[in-house]
């Protein structure tokens, strides 16, 4: 059956259109493949863990719906947990549980006041199918001269990722944490986030 | 002043964004996906993109404006469709979206229809694709008389063929539910509920006290039925998919079902445009045009392959949009619309002679959804513990059985095949339903009966339960889609026209399943149990255009019936085959039992599509997929 003729001439139609704006790429939150690949393994292998841990970083916030770019993987726990997932990824360690101490990049920003933010923890290091994963025991934050913080502690959120059940760090407590430090863009990335998760925005 | 102008061509052009084209999108945009190689892919749909903070968060609460203004649906003065029972009537056109005409509307934009639907799903069994063959040796020499005039036809693969696609389409939209009920999914099954490789990614929605109480009924004797969580698409959990696209869960706002299937402002409900589109753009070399209506699809006179797309924006623009293969995902009619006006593929033409119809494209149409008027049976339980939900949503709550679907019991001497899933206890408070009068005015939709309706769903001092099973439709040389010979649309084209009736299969099976049903709700203990409404084959006709229509475009073994091959790659004859354009859909299952949904049975053939235009790109010469 040939095609049929086509309508006359273009035309204008007189109907209400909805302009809605297509975001841009970097407004759309996804987790890379490697990262999620890795994550997926990491899930799996601490699935029965008897120690407390949660994924951390900007993986826990990604897949959260927070938009940031994550580099690699981190995860709390304790120290003994640190042990623990370090024998559950023995496959994958490349530097063994070890303290360590270190300064953030980042400034805190008090009182509009710069101060150096050191961590310390008890930390092991992975190469899971070659993501980074960075596993913190016992993670504790000073501000400055000021004491040492305790060691965080916290009730995980969870996150189903292909079905793999996800303790991941309670997006309160980190935006918590980054006002603290004066890092308010972090904090706002994640009130952007709550609100599209929330009920008539939050 | 209107212009032409030709867009830069791309590698994949796909037709319409809902849920098929979101997977092909994401499919084909990703080097990941496709060793190294980023195809350019391009997508046009007529209607915005939704964002469902932006467009949802402020103005789904409008019962009136959605459920009957249908603010966020496809436009009806844009383009509508006509419908008749038979060849011999004449066919008018679908003007407001109304009851009983039009109740569930059309999808608009990015998302398609699935922007504002009940998340209701359910795998299709191995029966489901082998209903013919499997009917014939169990049944010999009884579809005929069960289906004048049959058309049915077997899929093109079997259902362990599609089980892989259907585990990816699950991860894809992070369904909820609980294998088949058992705890550990058999490989051999005997509940009826196909076997699965893999549970859903998501665990299904808590339970209401009246699907516990189903639950437990139907496992006991004299039943021994099997029943498992109503499967949904509908999150019911935080999850991310195997794109990295992270997902919000339901907030139970109890605006979601109801009369119209309402938007969702965390993008729960899964679709397209919050599960697959998103990664798709984060690819980078995906291109979204909306607002934009495709009209026509170009095609070479010589070799018969679709050249470009063409579309109208909103300033009466035309686009050309060339491609090296296009794939077709718009909606229902529409895609078989599309086909029509451009001359791609065979029309279907009909015929009183059921043996000498011929053509593929609109033949074999069916409804997956219930008549309006269907055999109801009804009961109602006292108070079973108070509504734990007075709000909630459109797909969670209840409690399945799959064994009087199917050919899960003997259907000798019976009259008709297949059969219908049960399922009781949905949230009350799933949708709003205040404006109860959309649906016919009646003693119970107004005054003191509305009220105490009302006051009932948040008081809670009974459940009622209710169902209005029925068999599958199945496909006759008499159902079909053309073009309307008098209607048009905006710009001039003639509508789609929709021919069809309820086939007898449908009633037949429901005067049969409404005695177990009947018998199951006595069990539960409810009173006043009765069966009402009985129909007959004939006593009523169509008189909607209904929201899973399935075939009319179908896939299939033979290219005499059948548009879409394996691949769901077009090999419908004509001159010049148009090997270059895949399509999937509900409107392309070669048929099925009433399972909730057509769409997660459409769901495996748009990966599979997507195999296939991958395999095509790589062909040295245009043909068919091997």
């Amino acid at each position: 059956m040939p095609a049929l003729r086509l309508s006359d001439k273009p035309k204008p139609i007189d109907l209400p259109q909805i302009q809605s704006r297509i975001p841009k790429p970097e407004e759309l939150v996804v987790l890379s493949k490697p990262l999620l690949d890795a994550t997926i393994i990491i899930g799996r292998a601490l699935m029965d863990c008897k120690n407390k841990w949660a994924i951390g970083g900007d993986v826990a916030e990604v897949i959260s719906g927070v938009n940031v770019q994550p580099k690699h993987i981190a995860i709390l726990s304790t120290k003994d947990g640190c042990d623990e997932i370090a024998r559950k990824l023995a496959e994958y360690q490349v530097e063994p549980p070890r303290t360590v101490e270190r300064v953030l990049d980042r400034d805190a920003n008090v009182d509009l006041k710069l101060h150096k933010v050191r961590i310390k923890s008890y930390t092991s290091r992975f190469d899971v199918e070659g993501s980074l994963l960075d596993v913190h025991g016992n993670l504790q934050i000073k501000v400055g001269e000021w004491d040492w913080g305790d060691p965080l502690d916290f009730d995980p959120d969870y996150v189903y990722v292909l079905g793999v059940k996800m303790p991941i760090v309670p997006l309160k407590m980190k935006s918590e944490l980054y006002s603290g430090l004066g890092w308010t863009d972090r904090a706002i990335k994640i009130h952007e986030a709550v609100m599209r998760s929330r009920h008539m925005f939050g | 002043m209107p212009t032409t102008i030709t867009e830069t061509p791309a590698d994949v052009v796909i037709l319409g964004v809902g849920y098929m084209s979101g997977v092909i999108a994401a499919e084909l945009s990703d080097p990941l996906l496709n060793n190294g190689k980023a195809y350019s892919v391009v997508a046009i749909t007529k209607g915005p993109y939704w964002d469902y903070v932006n467009d949802f968060s402020t103005t789904k609460y409008d019962e009136w404006g959605v459920g009957l203004g249908r603010k966020y649906d496809s436009p009806l003065p844009l383009q509508s469709t006509t419908i008749r029972n038979t060849p011999y009537q004449f066919a008018l056109p679908v003007r407001r979206y109304t009851m009983p005409i039009q109740y569930h509307a059309l999808g608009h934009g990015v998302g398609g229809a699935a922007q504002h639907y009940g998340g209701t799903m359910g795998r299709q069994g191995p029966w489901g694709y082998q209903m013919l063959s499997q009917t014939n040796t169990r049944y010999p020499g009884t579809i005929d008389t069960i289906n004048p005039h049959n058309d049915l036809q077997d899929w093109p693969l079997q259902y362990y063929q599609y089980e892989p696609y259907y585990v990816q389409w699950e991860n894809a939209h992070g369904l909820c539910g609980n294998y088949n009920g058992s705890t550990d999914n058999p490989g051999s099954d005997s509940s009826g509920y196909p076997w699965m490789s893999q549970n859903y990614r998501l665990p299904p929605h808590p339970l209401t006290p009246a699907a516990q109480l189903f639950q437990s009924t139907v496992q006991s004797a004299p039943f021994n039925y099997h029943p498992f969580p109503h499967v949904n698409a509908l999150a019911s959990q935080p999850y991310v998919n195997q794109y990295g696209v992270p997902v919000n869960p339901c907030v139970y706002d109890g605006y979601c079902g109801g009369l119209c299937d309402y938007a969702c402002e965390t993008g729960a409900k899964a679709n397209a445009a919050y599960r697959t589109i998103p990664a798709a753009m984060k690819n980078g070399n995906f291109t979204l045009v909306v607002n934009s209506f495709i009209f026509r699809l170009d095609t070479d006179p010589t070799s018969g392959l679709v050249t470009a797309a063409r579309y109208y924006d909103p300033q009466g623009n035309v686009h050309i949009q060339q491609g090296k293969v296009f794939f077709n995902g718009m909606w229902g009619y529409n895609m078989i619309r599309i086909m029509l006006l451009s001359g791609v593929g065979a029309p279907y033409v009909w015929k009183s002679d059921p043996t000498m119809v011929s053509g593929t494209v609109g033949r074999g149409m069916t409804n997956g959804y219930s008549p309006y008027r269907g055999t109801n049976v009804s009961g109602t339980l006292s108070n079973i513990g108070g509504n734990a939900y007075p709000a909630g949503n459109a797909g969670g709550g209840s409690v399945d059985i799959y064994d009087l679907m199917d050919d899960n019991f003997d259907h000798k001497n019976l009259g008709f095949i297949g059969g219908s899933q049960i399922g009781v206890g949905g949230y009350p408070g799933g949708g709003p339903g205040n404006i109860t009068f959309a649906g016919g005015v009646s003693s119970a939709s107004m005054g003191g009966t509305f009220k105490a309706t009302q006051k009932d769903k948040y008081l809670q001092t009974k459940t009622v339960l209710s169902s209005t099973p029925f068999a599958p439709d199945l496909p006759t040389t008499d159902n079909y889609v053309d073009l309307d010979p008098h209607y048009t649309d905006i710009y001039g084209d003639p509508l789609a026209r929709l021919t069809y009736d309820w086939t007898p299969n449908m009633y037949v099976g429901a005067t049969y399943l409404a005695t177990k049903v009947k018998d199951i709700f006595t069990a539960m203990g409810a009173s006043n149990v009765t069966v009402s409404n009985t129909v007959l084959p004939g006593a009523v006709h169509n008189d909607w255009w209904g929201h899973h229509l399935r075939g009319g475009c179908r896939i299939g073994t033979d290219p005499t019936w059948s548009v879409w091959d394996k691949w769901n790659q077009c090999w419908s004859p004509t001159v010049k085959t148009p090997f270059n354009i895949f399509g999937a859909g509900e409107i392309t299952n070669t048929s099925g039992d009433t399972v909730p949904s057509g769409t997660h049975v459409a769901g495996p053939q748009s990966y599979r599509a997507a195999e296939g235009i991958k395999q095509y790109l790589g062909l040295m010469t245009p043909g068919l997929v091997p």
